[in-house]
């Protein structure tokens, strides 16, 4: 039987093993109180039980403000991204997931290269999640959009390598590795909502939009924290040596000014907003129109300030846990 | 450093070759791109929009004026209203700037040969539709009757009003042109209606349901002369709108441009009427 299973006492070694493979990264504490994905200074800083991170992974593949393009001598050029090997380690699979959509929306056709730069810097493994009340995916799940997956069981991990990455990891870890004895299940899911399924329908002329609208106050956290928003702003700026950079900066939909054009403002209201990015949120747009990107990972309602709660409108909706994405 | 200038994302050198002023905030830039960028320019369609770019300042979005020149060089007519367009108006002739495009969806030409065509421009939306119109012009045989209806604020900030006078009396070329306002001095030098494009729209027979119809303008333009040219009998689905919005990237990333699930950048700026309809935000 093939050696999978990591036992929990060694777990730190592993960890320690991962370090060989980039800078390691996991979910911590921050000093503010949230969990937060950080360089893992020691093994004892590892949130292994968080709920969530306030930030999203994204950010190791679009930092908030990134230069992609350099002036210099009459000619713009690509910037290099700063950073290197990178291991992030604890990522669930909602977030694994979230990082797949952001692929097909950066490394389809003339694949942004900052993008794949660090996303082919960044090793993901991923781990099983005990959803809590935010949480609206369809289910606690393995997601195979990462290097290596780990289930989580009472005694140790289950490891799946999913990419050559993801082999090289279990290979180098081969001494600290037992054969599995019984297969872990995922934990039963309890608190867990469903996707809608038809969401199209939830986006007619619903009175929750307008109570949704009135409690609204356009502060953005929605999409700060949405691990597939990735709207951006370019901005450019002048430097010293008489050259210039552009800059690539998280945007947000919520904003007043996101829909202005010289005269007007196509989404002027809070009530225009709000739906418009739930839309593109379950409906998806050019190119990936039909396609929802929400994974249900729970952060825009647990950081919402006003307790805007989407599953108010899809409550209607039959529960089905067992659902397969 | 890797230099990779064909990735969409990557402006190419251009070099500011000339500036024709054409109204007090209005001028005309004749820019040549190095040559790596004319094979994509030439198959700019009119319609299509390039990005321009001025070193330090920023990028902005811009439907050229003219069709692809032999010579590689493009005009673009730009308004100056803001940070970009500031800097860009300031920059001596021999500058260096930056291009990229042509991106989006132009004119459906191939579509529209055979048919009159009526193009609307309010104001500064005479800069696309010129483009559009001097294709019709060049290709005239191939068109049915062409028309051009152009509304300006004042007299003094009608662009290009000689050479459309001029392509007006070669033949080939129905012109109306009328202001919002007529200024209390005597302007002379040329006639023109006074009120705003509905009225001139109003009084005027053609062949309606055989015809296209090109619109280009301020965004109040768009809902009234939609309407308009429907209730005169033009099928909504020939009724062509170039829409502005703030294109960001070009490329259909950065989702600045988006009106319901479309993109401004990729599934436009021309649109036809029928595909609006159903997004409350487009117009």
């Amino acid at each position: 039987m093939a050696k999978t299973t990591l036992k929990n006492i060694h777990l730190s070694h592993f960890l320690e093993l991962l370090r060989l493979f980039g800078e390691l990264h996991g979910p911590v504490l921050s000093d503010q109180g949230v969990f937060s994905f950080a360089p893992l200074a020691s093994a004892s800083d590892l949130q292994l039980n968080y709920s969530r991170t306030q930030i999203p992974p994204k950010k190791y593949l679009l930092p908030f403000r990134e230069e992609i393009l350099h002036y210099q001598k009459g000619a713009y050029r690509q910037a290099v991204p700063y950073g290197s090997e990178t291991v992030l380690f604890g990522v669930h699979p909602c977030d694994l997931d979230a990082m797949a959509y952001l692929d097909r929306v950066f490394l389809a056709e003339a694949a942004d290269s900052c993008y794949a730069t660090r996303r082919a810097n960044l090793t993901l493994v991923g781990l099983s999640c005990r959803p809590d009340d935010f949480c609206f995916c369809s289910g606690p799940r393995e997601s195979a959009a990462c290097d290596l997956f780990l289930q989580a069981g009472e005694d140790g991990f289950s490891l799946t390598a999913r990419s050559a990455k993801g082999e090289a990891i279990t290979a180098a870890a081969a001494d600290l590795l037992v054969e599995t004895e019984k297969e872990i299940e995922p934990p039963a899911c309890g608190s867990c909502n469903v996707l809608p399924q038809d969401p199209q329908l939830r986006f007619s002329a619903h009175p929750l939009w307008v109570k949704f609208a009135e409690a609204c106050v356009s502060c953005g956290a929605c999409s700060v924290c949405c691990p597939t928003c990735y709207c951006f702003d370019l901005r450019e700026y002048p430097s010293l040596s008489g050259g210039a950079e552009r800059v690539r900066e998280w945007d947000n939909c919520l904003f007043v000014t996101h829909g202005e054009v010289a005269g007007g403002n196509f989404r002027a209201t809070r009530l225009e907003r709000l739906r418009y990015r739930f839309l593109h949120k379950y409906c998806g747009f050019t190119p990936l129109t039909g396609i929802t990107s929400c994974v249900g990972c729970g952060r825009c309602k647990e950081f919402c300030p006003v307790g805007i709660d989407l599953r108010e409108l899809f409550q209607d909706l039959p529960l089905d846990c067992g659902r397969t994405p | 450093m890797t230099l990779l200038a064909n990735h969409p994302d990557t402006p190419f050198a251009a070099k500011l070759l000339q500036r024709r002023q054409l109204s007090e905030d209005t001028a005309l830039f004749t820019v040549a791109p190095e040559a790596a960028a004319l094979p994509s320019l030439s198959r700019f369609i009119p319609g299509q929009f390039v990005q321009l770019s001025v070193p330090g300042a920023g990028e902005i979005p811009i439907s050229p004026a003219d069709l692809a020149h032999e010579d590689g060089t493009v005009d673009l007519c730009v308004r100056r209203v803001g940070h970009v367009t500031d800097a860009l108006h300031q920059a001596p002739e021999g500058s260096t700037l930056g291009l990229r495009g042509p991106f989006g969806a132009g004119f459906p030409l191939a579509e529209m040969t055979g048919h009159p065509v009526l193009l609307l421009a309010g104001g500064l939306g005479i800069a696309p539709l010129r483009s559009l119109l001097l294709h019709l012009l060049q290709n005239g045989e191939r068109f049915g009757e062409i028309t051009l209806m152009y509304g300006a604020k004042k007299p003094t900030l009608m662009l290009f009003r000689e050479e459309l006078a001029e392509l007006a009396a070669r033949g080939g070329l129905r012109l109306y042109l009328t202001v919002d306002f007529a200024p209390e001095e005597p302007w002379g030098g040329f006639s023109c209606a006074v009120g705003l494009l509905p009225d001139l729209l109003k009084g005027f027979s053609f062949d309606a349901a055989n015809s296209y119809a090109a619109i280009c303008g301020p965004p109040a333009l768009y809902r009234c002369l939609g309407a308009d040219l429907e209730r005169a009998g033009v099928a909504p689905q020939r009724i062509l709108l170039s829409l502005e919005r703030r294109m960001r990237c070009g490329i259909g990333r950065c989702c600045h441009c988006a009106l319901g699930q479309k993109l401004c950048c990729v599934d436009g700026p021309v649109f036809r009427l029928s595909e609006l309809k159903e997004i409350p935000e487009a117009l």
